[in-house]
């Protein structure tokens, strides 16, 4: 492929070459896109240059591999020691892409001293843009291209005087580190990295930590490479995060204790375990309150690696209820939503479930910060899971209908979304009286959004409930909602009245819904508003009926409407035929041709000569789509 | 509930936004000591504009010299200045006016519907496609009144100000165009983020439905005000050059500047003006121009309703205050319910005053993203009742959906 393009492009030049002499207009076309990038770049507007920039590889095609390097990048790594951040930021990111034009892998390393000023500039976003470049291009770099190359890139940002330089030489260690197979580089290179670990600035230690995980799952995924050298340097960088006295760096060592776990899980190797759980904890049970919602964050995935002595998680189960009482709301609201996956891992002790994890999640369901209510909400009927029906309706129950009440709908709302596993464990009648009033009040709350969240839970509920506690307690609801003063929620109840007719049957919507929708307060029908929005629900429900009941009930409005005294009611109605038409047509066309013909194209026909010019439009276009159906 | 029904207290207008018009006049004449002032009106005048077709606006010389100070003022950059021209008309979308409406047909249907749906990702068109939808919106906006006519039912809105995002809260609250209709009491531009984004959608959702939308002029419909409240610049930052600043102001000239709904309700930005008794006087008006700085156009864009009876000098500026009984005069003399104008912020997001002679909708929410103010929309349905609904800002992704609990302590 490579040699393929190399040769094409040398054929080309030699075109150019001899064309020189011959035909100058040739010559000058092929110039052209490089002195155009030119002029554009050195366009007084910063706007100009980045839409210059964008276009980079369109030139560098234009070019060639050959000029591309001899020209192009010189020109590129000129410019990108003197221009505004923006440009700089379209240039990192193109160079990423820059590995074929410049003739494929074997030239690739041309690419690098402009990506490395890139990665020493002071704004961040260039830097990152650069850094991402640069792990694109080390995939395409040879073993040899890396180490003689690549690495001392690397090395020269690391030690550089300034910390940006250095922080961008922290994303790039892990396009090298499990590349290197030679046991003493690596560790040089590891003692490098130590170092950006325990350096002067913040920032650095902060980048170093960051990446650290991400070096440390590489090592997972390449189990055989790391020797013990690799693995103490390891365990000092973790010691010195652990350890460091800036809470933004400190917080990271929860990611790097995971990735640590997870290799030697992968190792079947416990040796450290008791120390790496004595860290973890004082990592959970840390002065600095970033700390400890970082661990409450990841509470269960840290509690996962544990899972190979069942003591450990018993240790782990303190500091657990600790976090549950923290003084930060946000360190609450953070593990309430980690209870039921922990309490998963100890669903062989009963006992501890009823005794220490139920007390827990009864507090923070009535914890004094809505947030801390509202993420508990989120996943806490999942632990029904790990119950029997009768722990359940003793010591689950009694919670959720406490929260179905909760003063904020936000509680309320995702306790309904989630009622799906507690149905299959207990059964929804038992939560029926609760859940009532909890629908009743969400759906009449003065947040419009809050209304719309519940509409849009009701099919599920629907489904949970069954047809008569629906027809009873909630169809009013349904029909309610089609006469709320904001658009959206009538839209969204039009489209919840769909939803219904799939779960309960034509014959279902028939009675319930159409024929009551048809018997609708006149004086209520008086304002355009509602009859659009009958309009626009019964439209909906013509593809999930039954073709008598369309013909029969459907059509007939419809038709009315085609005459109403407001054009915008007249186009809507227009646009309905297409929608009748089409069912009618697919579901059985013999039968219903003469009334289409009789019926529909005439008033489309009428519609077509209304004064009102949008009334004429749609009507065509209407018409248009029913002639096409009846083809 | 969203719909408000005490519709007799008269709530006092929170004015601590309103803009005025004095500052910017001091603004441009800082401008006008400027040393390069003479040299670059030469240098303006030497490209012949003063041959521009366009001589409406001859009363206006004053302000033209203004906004090219306003333009030439970069000193150093003097050069790169000289080929913009800031003459009204200079953009050229009128040069070819049609004299007859435009009319819509399959291929203009589909490029406004494409350019309609870009915009509604809040994407903006091209400074190629500007030009195009500002060409065909003169023709469709030369043609409407001073007084535009407008049917009910239809559903009245006060100031967006570039506030795209909450312009589609809006339609979820009332309904898409064009099946819901829709009347703009102006000021669709500055102040916001997207200007450039809220004044395109209008204009197109104008041009492709122009019997379902109607949108009035307000008074930062005007070269002179966008240049100070953010237009300008964002036009400037988002096109890189003046050039659709210049389509658009040039455009808004030929917006209508009230309109009539029923026949019973009068819809403008600003109030009324001593020198307007009766409705047909505002027919008489030429209002293709720029906003003038005095006299009844400037007033019915500029004005406030007021406490106090009688006229009164407005802290703006320009135009005047007018009290209750003028209100009441007003209305009886051209046989109306209701003066529904915007132009002031109310932080229910609509205010009675006048024991509702007048009523005032500002429809942009937390207006400037920080004054904690509800929008409201009037429907006005086909029997001429009337409901407010009152919204608040859009909710943007990522934000949490539910409504935040007010601290105790403000209870």
């Amino acid at each position: 492929m490579n040699a393929e393009t190399e040769h094409g492009n040398n054929s080309n030049n030699k075109d150019n070459n001899t064309v020189e002499q011959g035909n100058g207009v040739s010559r000058q076309e092929d110039l052209y896109p490089l002195a155009l990038l030119m002029d554009e770049l050195k366009h007084d507007d910063v706007a100009n240059r980045v839409e210059a920039m964008k276009k980079l590889d369109i030139i560098a095609i234009a070019l060639g591999p050959e000029r591309t390097r001899d020209e192009l990048i010189p020109f590129l790594t000129e410019v990108a020691q003197d221009d505004e951040d923006e440009v700089f930021a379209v240039l990192a990111d193109e160079l990423g892409k820059f590995v074929p034009y410049v003739g494929g892998s074997k030239f690739a390393t041309i690419l690098l001293p402009a990506l490395e000023i890139l990665a020493s500039t002071e704004e961040t976003l260039v830097r990152d843009k650069a850094v991402d470049s640069l792990n694109v291009v080390a995939q395409d770099l040879s073993d040899d291209q890396i180490l003689n190359e690549f690495i001392p890139l690397v090395e020269h940002l690391a030690t550089a005087d300034w910390f940006s330089s250095k922080v961008s030489s922290c994303g790039l260690f892990k396009a090298v580190i499990v590349r290197v197979k030679d046991n003493t580089l690596r560790n040089n290179l590891l003692a490098l990295y130590l170092q950006l670990v325990q350096d002067d600035t913040p920032m650095v230690r902060r980048a170093a930590a960051k990446h650290l995980s991400g070096l440390i799952d590489l090592f997972t995924e390449n189990t055989n490479l790391a020797t013990v050298e690799d693995w103490e340097y390891i365990s000092t960088m973790f010691q010195k995060i652990s350890t460091d006295n800036q809470d933004s760096v400190k917080f990271l060592a929860i990611d790097c204790l995971i990735s640590i776990l997870k290799y030697f899980n992968i190792k079947k190797d416990t040796t450290h375990f008791k120390d790496l759980l004595e860290s973890a904890i004082k990592l959970i049970t840390d002065e600095a309150w970033r700390v400890r919602y970082m661990a409450a964050d990841k509470y269960s995935a840290l509690a996962t690696q544990f899972v190979v002595d069942q003591s450990y998680i018993n240790e782990l189960l303190p500091p657990f209820l600790s976090l549950c009482e923290d003084n930060e709301c946000d360190v609450r609201k953070a593990i309430a939503e980690q209870v039921p996956a922990f309490a998963t891992l100890l669903k062989d002790s009963p006992n501890i479930i009823s005794t220490k994890i139920i007390p827990a999640v009864q507090n923070l369901s009535i914890d004094e910060n809505e947030t801390v209510r509202a993420s508990l909400a989120l996943k806490i009927t999942n632990l029904v899971s790990i119950m029997t029906k009768e722990q359940a309706i003793e010591h689950l129950l009694p919670i959720l209908l406490n929260m179905l009440k909760d003063e904020f709908p936000e509680v309320r709302l995702n306790i309904i979304a989630n009622l799906k596993a507690v149905n299959e464990v207990i059964g929804i009648e038992m939560l029926s009286d609760s859940l009532l009033p909890a629908i009743t009040e969400l759906a009449n709350d003065v947040n419009w959004r809050v209304r719309l969240a519940i509409i849009e839970y009701i099919p599920v509920l629907a489904e949970h409930l069954g047809v008569q506690f629906f027809n009873q307690q909630l169809s009013d609801f349904c029909l309610s909602w089609l006469w709320d003063t904001v658009f959206s929620i009538r839209q969204a109840a039009v489209n919840n009245l769909t939803k219904l007719t799939k779960i309960f049957g034509p014959e279902w919507c028939r009675d319930e819904i159409i024929s009551r929708l048809l018997k609708f307060d006149s004086q209520l029908l008086e304002n355009f508003i509602y009859r659009f929005t009958l309009l626009s629900a019964l439209t909906a429900l013509v593809p999930v009926i039954s073709l008598d009941a369309v013909t029969d009930q459907v059509l007939p409005f419809v038709k009315h409407l085609a005459d109403d005294a407001v054009p915008n009611i007249r186009f809507n109605a227009a646009k309905s035929y297409t929608v009748i038409v089409e069912a009618l047509v697919t579901k059985d066309k013999q039968t219903y041709l003469s009334l289409i013909q009789d019926t529909i194209l005439p008033s489309l026909q009428k519609l077509i000569k209304d004064d009102d010019i949008d009334v004429k439009y749609f009507a065509q276009q209407s018409l248009n789509k029913c002639n096409e159906l009846l083809k | 509930m969203d719909m408000d029904m005490d519709m007799d207290m008269d709530v006092p207008m929170h004015d601590a936004m309103s803009e005025q018009l004095i500052p910017t006049i001091n603004e441009d004449s800082n401008n006008s000591d400027n040393e390069n002032n003479d040299n670059t009106n030469n240098t303006i005048n030497s490209n012949g504009n003063n041959n521009d077709n366009n001589n409406n606006n001859n009363n206006n010389n004053n302000n033209n010299n203004n906004i090219t100070n306003n333009g030439g003022n970069g000193g150093d950059n003097e050069n790169d200045y000289q080929e913009i021209d800031f003459k009204p008309g200079s953009s050229g979308i009128a040069d070819n006016k049609s004299n007859k409406p435009l009319e819509l047909n399959p291929s203009n249907i589909n490029q406004l519907d494409a350019w309609i749906e870009k915009l509604s990702k809040c994407e903006i068109l091209s400074e190629d496609d500007v030009s195009r939808l500002c060409r065909m919106a003169v023709d469709v906006l030369q043609f409407e009144d001073n007084v535009q006519p407008v049917n009910v039912p239809v559903t009245i809105c006060g100031d967006i100000h570039g506030q795209f995002h909450d312009l589609m809260e809006l339609f979820k609250i009332g309904g898409p165009c064009p099946d819901t209709n829709y009347l703009f009491m102006g000021d669709y531009v500055d102040r916001g983020y997207y200007s450039v984004e809220t004044v395109s959608f209008l204009v197109a959702m104008k041009v492709r439905y122009p019997h379902r939308i109607t949108i009035l002029r307000g008074n930062h419909e005007s070269r002179q005000i966008t240049q100070v409240y953010g237009f300008y610049d964002e036009c400037l930052r988002k096109y890189g050059s003046a050039n659709v600043w210049k389509m658009f102001t040039d455009l808004f000239d030929y917006f209508p500047i009230t309109a009539l709904v029923d026949n019973k309700i009068f819809c403008l930005h600003g109030g009324l003006s001593p020198m307007i008794e009766t409705i047909d006087q505002v027919r008489e008006l030429n209002r293709i121009q720029e906003v003038p700085h005095e006299g009844p156009m400037c007033d019915l864009l500029w004005s406030d309703p007021d406490d106090r009876g009688g006229w009164g000098i407005s802290p703006r500026g320009a135009g005047f205050t007018f009290g209750q009984d003028i209100s009441e005069q007003f209305n009886h003399t051209n046989d109306l319910s209701l003066v529904a104008r915007a132009h002031q912020l109310v932080m229910e997001g609509y205010a009675w005053s006048h024991q509702q002679n007048v009523v005032t909708i500002f429809s942009a929410p937390n207006y400037c993203y920080r004054c904690g103010n509800q929008a409201a929309i009037m429907e006005v349905d086909e029997n001429n009742n009337r409901q407010f609904l009152q919204y608040d800002p859009s909710v943007r992704p990522g934000e949490p959906t539910v409504s935040r609990k007010t601290p105790d302590y403000f209870l």
